[in-house]
């Protein structure tokens, strides 16, 4: 691979998008599914071991994606606005719960 | 010793039946054997008997400890034996001989 | 990213493998040594070459040492930014004890937890710890430091870096991308069965290198992928602290749920209380084991709010005959010594969750499944190692024909994690025999003893891999190793000599702890003396190894 046909430009951002946004992902994912399966009577920290086994797997997937992927900005979309939606789902059911 | 004696058995049951499914590849056939094709047949047979040994290996090892810890044994068993197997095939490949004589005996 | 995913996924397993592998290295190695850190550790200090003891008794042993113990000195410092005001000198509220031992410890580490006065956090707590001679409830000297348990284990999961867990993040990062490299190589490898089985060392360097690596990722791969997994799985309260952020609210309420459903108190009464016989609360615990159908020995204990009216005592199985770390834990009143509460048979969530920790931490008696751990992270190692190779091989040639130095760069940093690696475990085992027994903070010197044999290691194998500019192998590889065979035959001698325990009369009385690792040392050397002696021969004889491996290429490179 001496001189890749991609941009150092579009690399940085495929880094950005699996590292920064797989981990918004991964924490909007687990804090969502914690809080709905603690909404569900599931015992807290088996919610928060079962929703990290989970979240632990997609942040690997997306990560893959986000270099995979032909449109870096789909990737960047999905993974740091999925993440934020879900993160403020998880916060909406909190209220809801205490 | 019952158990350690078990666990030998395993590894060596995994090794056989590694060795057995490496021979059922042409390549390796090639280099234990010297011929350059292996009966279909033949190597029907020796996948049956591989697929086998590491079937036994793994009974074995859960006559040795409990259910969850004997899968790791045997997991890590069956790592073991296939480098073993590798290297065997890059160094001494005739080592592997007996094996072919053994399926079909 | 490029036009198809194979080499997108190439490209992603070179790069993200090459740069986060460095840090790999430190993970698998000091990561298999760590199976065998208790053995280390007795290697390392002689006092405690014992035969491992169980749980002492509570009442006459453990009670006086707790009541004794004050924070660490070191954790003092460490929490002078979480007080508003001025840091105490007296610690009088103790929240915790705790006391954990395995099938392989024959010193005990008890463990007390205090308030901290004027903590920001009210929740905080201060941490002391001592190392313990069960036997006579004699209290070790710090300097002695555990190099296994308390420095090359720390070392596999946190790089010793703890300034604000940094080190345990860039640790956290490279086992994601061991995950990816692990997924990407197997989408890469396409004759991923056919070649399960391949190794050609006869074939040019680069072929045999790949050869080696694809086999030592391939065999061990579901080992590789569970380890780093689990290792996540273990930290993932600290990477995903969500339950004390941005969920706390759900959790605070959890634990006072909780809190009602068990009958354990979640706070101090604020009222002093007594203490029972916490042996008769052990003995107790015991005897419910059995009837039970699962006899056992007392692996953890513990004593919440301690000195308290709502004090309570929780007692733990030891797991040394399953996966599971310790488990069926019985809560006694600590004033009263009546049972509170036994814990229920553990849930689906639980199962799986002890399983993925304590397949990862290893306290289980099985001494064949630990050879084949240790087995398996050097496999891992081997993995890396070659990547590095097969990294340099393959662009070597191309770069010297050229001019470039990337090659060359990465040669010298790799032997540097590498043999460098090696080269710095050996030298804090020499330096733990050399030193003087009664040097004050021994401990300390080791550690200074291990990053400077490094940094050594470091300056020579950037200088002694210039020759891979000309496409030519780096002396410096052969030389490291030379070095390894050397300390390690080195720290076998010094064992002997400072100890008198050598291997005869260590086999001889079948203490394995020690034997172990000496044999073990010397196994390394000898391996390490082969493998110069086979490198010597590979680059002393240049055109005719080129002749060899790939003629046309380096010659035009030499030309």
């Amino acid at each position: 691979m001496a001189a890749p046909p991609v941009s150092r430009l579009n690399i940085a951002v495929r880094i950005g998008a699996a590292v920064l946004g797989g981990y918004a992902f991964t924490w909007g994912f687990i804090a969502l599914s914690v809080a709905l399966l603690f909404a569900a009577r599931m015992e807290f920290h088996d919610a928060e071991t079962l929703a990290t086994i989970v979240g632990l797997l997609l942040f690997v997937a997306a990560f893959l994606w986000a270099f995979a992927a032909r449109s870096v900005a789909i990737v960047w979309t999905v993974l740091a606005g999925g993440g934020a939606l879900m993160a403020g789902a998880a916060t909406l059911v909190q209220r809801a719960l205490t | 010793m019952r158990d350690a004696l078990m666990l030998l058995a395993a590894q060596a049951a995994n090794i056989a039946g590694l060795a057995w499914l490496a021979l059922a590849m042409p390549a390796h056939w090639e280099q234990v054997c010297g011929r350059s094709a292996c009966h279909p047949r033949a190597a029907r047979l020796l996948r049956a008997v591989g697929a086998g040994a590491l079937a036994v290996s793994l009974l074995l090892c859960m006559a040795v400890d409990h259910p969850s810890m004997a899968s790791l044994v045997w997991v890590m068993s069956l790592a073991a034996a296939a480098l073993a197997v590798a290297f065997t095939l890059a160094w001494r490949p005739h080592w592997l001989r007996v094996l072919v004589r053994l399926s079909r005996g | 990213m490029f036009q198809n995913l194979r080499l997108t996924m190439a490209w992603l397993h070179t790069w993200f493998g090459l740069v986060l592998g460095f840090v790999l290295m430190v993970v698998f190695f000091f990561g298999a040594l760590s199976v065998f850190d208790r053995e280390i550790d007795r290697w390392a200090i002689p006092e405690t070459r014992f035969e491992p003891q169980p749980m002492p008794s509570f009442d006459k042993v453990l009670r006086p040492v707790f009541e004794s113990m004050q924070p660490d000195p070191g954790q003092i410092e460490l929490a002078r930014s979480r007080v508003d005001g001025p840091m105490a000198t007296h610690f009088p509220v103790a929240k915790t004890w705790g006391a954990y031992t395995t099938h392989r410890d024959p010193v005990l580490g008890v463990f007390a937890g205090f308030e901290l006065p004027n903590a920001k956090d009210p929740d905080d707590i201060i941490w002391g710890t001592r190392t313990i001679d069960p036997r006579t409830g004699k209290t070790l000297p710090d300097d002695q430091l555990k190099i296994g348990s308390q420095f090359f284990y720390p070392l596999h999961y946190s790089l010793n870096i703890n300034w604000r867990e940094l080190g345990t993040w860039i640790v956290g990062f490279a086992a994601l991308v061991m995950l990816v490299a692990l997924v990407s190589g197997v989408i890469v490898h396409r004759k991923l069965f056919r070649e399960l089985f391949t190794f050609r060392p006869g074939k040019n360097t680069q072929r045999s290198v790949l050869d080696l690596h694809n086999l030592t990722g391939v065999v061990a791969l579901p080992f590789h992928f569970v380890f780093a997994f689990s290792g996540l799985l273990i930290f993932g309260g600290t990477y995903f602290p969500i339950g004390h952020t941005q969920l706390k609210p759900l959790h605070d309420l959890h634990e006072v749920l909780e809190s009602q459903e068990t009958g354990l108190p979640h706070e101090r009464a604020g009222v002093p209380g007594r203490l029972a016989s916490v042996d008769a609360m052990m003995a107790e615990a015991q005897r419910r084991w059995q009837a039970r159908g699962m006899a056992g020995e007392v692996g953890f204990l513990t004593v919440r709010h301690v000195g308290d009216a709502n004090a309570y005592v929780s007692i733990y199985r030891a797991g040394t005959d399953r996966i599971a770390l310790t488990g069926e834990g019985i809560h006694f009143n600590a004033a009263t010594g009546e049972v509170m509460r036994e814990d229920p048979p553990p849930t689906v969530a639980q199962h799986i969750n002890t399983f993925l920790t304590g397949l990862h931490l290893q306290h289980f008696r099985h001494w064949t499944l630990r050879w084949l751990y240790l087995m398996g992270g050097l496999l891992g190692c081997v993995c890396i190692a070659t990547g590095f190779l097969f990294f340099v091989e393959k662009r070597k040639r191309q770069h010297a024909a050229q001019g470039l130095r990337g090659a060359r760069w990465v040669d010298g940093f790799a032997v540097s994690a590498v043999t460098g690696m090696l080269v710095a475990a050996l030298a804090m085992l020499v330096a733990n025999r050399l030193l003087p027994a009664d040097l004050p903070g021994r401990g300390d010197w080791e550690q200074y003893a291990f990053w400077a044999a490094w940094a050594l290691a470091l300056a020579h194998g950037l200088w002694r891999t210039a020759p891979v500019a000309q496409a030519r192998i780096a002396p410096a590889w052969a030389e490291q190793c030379l070095a390894v065979a050397v300390l390690a035959v080195a720290a076998v001698l010094l064992n002997w000599v400072t100890t008198g325990d050598h291997l005869g009369r260590t086999l001889a009385a079948g203490y394995w702890p020690v034997a172990g690792v000496d044999l073990f040392l010397l196994g390394a050397a000898a391996m390490a003396f082969l493998a110069a002696r086979a490198l010597r021969r590979r680059s002393g004889v240049p055109s005719a190894s080129a002749a060899a491996n790939a003629p046309s290429r380096s010659e035009a490179a030499r030309a």
